[in-house]
């Protein structure tokens, strides 16, 4: 590193050029730990979401455009109750969107004899019977002011709250279950379910299940714990291109704006690189020089830029209404590739000026008074 | 140290039409002092740029000792180890102290930083700064800011000094001082040095001058009255 200090000091020359040079930075690397922290978050969730109770495996259709848009046949249930390994298998029905004031509230149909249900805890109240009655999760009884005897509306039908349960996670305590019936009826899906949770039978291994699975019903996904979720979704990819892009964007953003503040600086300071030319630097030890300008601004920018952008991530659950279920994940890799790009836009932003800088001619300069 | 052997010949440099030096050819024996004299755009400085390789000549050559002027593989290496330059300004960077503008070559020497502060230390000794080390230029007087810019000439101990007006800007008591300055440094290391300068105490400091005329070298080897070939 030829010129750190000589480096430092040109920028605290220039701290309001450089304070807003850093600030371009810090918000497209802010940007991008935020889609990231709030990207690892939905994918935490959705993982979280697979593990239906204690269930195993969690079927879906396959090229679902996202897991709460898969349909699969009841039928299938009856076949899958016969396949050796499988100890119980039971339908669900995924309603997104149809409790008014929470829409990032799930509701789940259940079939209240199906191993899920038997896994709720209720801390008051007790399970609903058939007909139009529900049991919520505790995380939304507070949100909403439920309590036992109170209505819940479910795309505009009036339910009774029969009991108030936990069960620790976050999905399900922050939605609701009804009749499986009567989730079917809601949605208009005779005969057809969501997912199917399936339990295994005792020394029947997940990854065999799952090859068996897939090799006898050609048609479906098989998620089994700790896998990723967004393998299951086309819209958990688009969510993760469309991240991809906007970081990029970013990217181009804060290096155009490095570019023109140290091309600015670089044609002002012409005398300064004549002078380092005539006493000795060569054009490869100029180029550094500006580099190291370029990467100190945008590192200053990459600092302001994690705090905002972990400040960013909350705002942008917030704004999206997804607070519920998805809470931002900032995890070291993160912070660190977001470092990385601040290096990478300090790089690639002085690229040109820094060639600018090392084609100065020391004669035409040093002549100038 | 010797000093260096610099040899001219037929040396032109051409900008457009304007023929800024015509045929200039001359000699300069390691150790020798030469005065360049002449009218305010008579070519003085683009010979010393030409000399010292920061500009290139339309014909001609220049050797400095072994070197090639006109056909340097690494120019940079050549301004830094062969050649020291005074500018008529100091070109110092205002947001470094003394010791750290006369570190710059030493920067691109890739000394360690021991060895840089020990070399800037000596040679700001050697212009009487020893005790201005951390100064900041907007805090010398303009004799000592050339002074620093004569240190940082002296730093890469060069064996060849091209100095360019360097008292132009100076009022007669740090003239004075900064001549004493540089021929002190001559004498000491054998320096070979090429000096333009407009000041009438030019000859009395030189071992002789060469009068540049509208680029043309008029006189050579003979001592001439500056104050006659200034107008
Ligand atoms: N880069 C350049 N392009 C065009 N003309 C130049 C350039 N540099 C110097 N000149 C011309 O060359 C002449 C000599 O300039 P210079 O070497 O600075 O003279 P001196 O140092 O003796 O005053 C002047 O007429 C000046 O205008
Ligand atoms: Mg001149």
């Amino acid at each position: 590193m030829i010129a750190v200090v000589p480096a430092l000091a040109a920028l605290r020359r220039r701290p309001g050029r450089t304070f807003l040079t850093s600030l371009g930075t810090a918000l497209g690397i802010a940007t991008i730990v935020a889609l990231l922290a709030v990207g690892q978050g939905a994918q935490d969730a959705g993982n979280q979401f697979f593990h239906l109770g204690a269930s195993d495996l969690g079927l879906f259709q396959k090229d679902a455009a996202d897991p709460t848009t898969s349909i699969l046949p009841e039928s299938l249930l009856t076949t899958l109750r016969q396949t050796p390994g499988i100890a119980a298998a039971t339908p669900l029905i995924l309603l997104v969107g149809d409790i008014k004031p929470e829409p990032g509230a799930i509701v789940f149909g259940a079939d209240p004899g199906g191993f899920l249900l038997h896994r709720l805890v209720f801390t008051s109240g007790r399970m609903f019977g058939q007909g139009e009655q529900a049991v919520v999760g505790d995380q939304l009884a507070a949100q909403m002011h439920l309590r036992v005897g109170g209505t819940l509306t479910v795309a505009r039908r009036r339910l009774l709250v029969t009991g108030i349960f936990h069960i620790g996670v976050a999905f399900q305590d922050g939605g609701a279950f009804v009749p499986l019936a009567l989730a079917q009826q809601i949605s208009g899906r005779q005969s057809e379910a969501t997912t199917i949770a399936v339990k295994l039978g005792v020394g029947t291994r997940p990854a065999a299940a799952t090859r068996f699975l897939t090799r006898r019903f050609p048609g479906i996904t098989v998620i089994g714990e700790g896998q990723e979720a967004p393998r299951a979704g086309a819209n958990a990819q688009l969510l993760s291109k469309t991240s991809f892009v906007i970081a990029v964007l970013a990217l181009l953003i804060g290096g155009i704006g490095v570019m023109n503040t140290m091309l600015m600086s670089v044609v002002e300071r012409r005398a300064e690189f004549a002078l380092l030319s005539a006493v000795g630097w060569s054009a490869v030890q100029i180029v550094q020089r500006v580099i190291v300008e370029g990467v100190l601004t945008t590192l200053l920018g990459a600092m302001v830029g994690l705090l905002f952008g972990v400040i960013g991530a909350q705002l942008l659950v917030r704004a999206l209404g997804a607070q519920a279920f998805v809470s931002p994940h900032v995890t070291a890799w993160a912070l660190g590739r977001a470092l990385l790009i601040g290096v990478l836009i300090g790089v690639v932003g002085a690229l040109y000026p820094a060639w600018r800088a090392a084609r100065v001619s020391p004669a035409r300069v040093l002549a100038q008074r | 140290m010797a000093g260096a052997r610099v040899s001219v010949e037929h040396l032109t440099r051409a900008f457009g039409q304007a023929t800024v030096i015509d045929d200039v050819s001359f000699t300069v024996e390691p150790g020798e002092t030469v005065g360049l004299t002449g009218a305010s755009g008579s070519g003085k400085t683009t010979l010393l740029q030409l000399i010292g390789s920061l500009d290139q000549p339309t014909h001609g050559t220049i050797k400095v000792d072994d070197f090639d002027v006109t056909h340097l593989r690494h120019p940079a290496r050549f301004r830094l180890e062969t050649v020291g330059f005074v500018f008529q300004l100091h070109h110092l960077l205002p947001e470094l102290n003394a010791q750290q503008n006369v570190e710059l070559p030493l920067l691109a020497a890739r000394l360690s930083r021991r060895e840089r502060a020990r070399r800037s230390q000596e040679v700001l000794g050697e212009v009487g700064l020893g005790d201005r080390l951390k100064a900041q230029p907007a805090d010398l007087s303009g004799g000592e800011r050339q002074r620093v810019a004569i240190a940082r000439a002296l730093a890469g101990r060069p064996k060849l000094i091209l100095a360019d007006e360097p008292t132009g800007a100076l009022d007669s008591r740090s003239s004075e001082h900064v001549w004493t300055l540089l021929a002190g440094v001559v004498a000491e290391h054998g320096t070979t040095m090429i000096v333009a300068s407009h000041d009438p105490a030019l000859a009395d400091r030189t071992n002789r001058t060469l009068n540049l005329v509208d680029g043309r070298l008029v006189a050579n080897g003979e001592r001439l009255d500056v104050r006659e070939a200034v107008q």
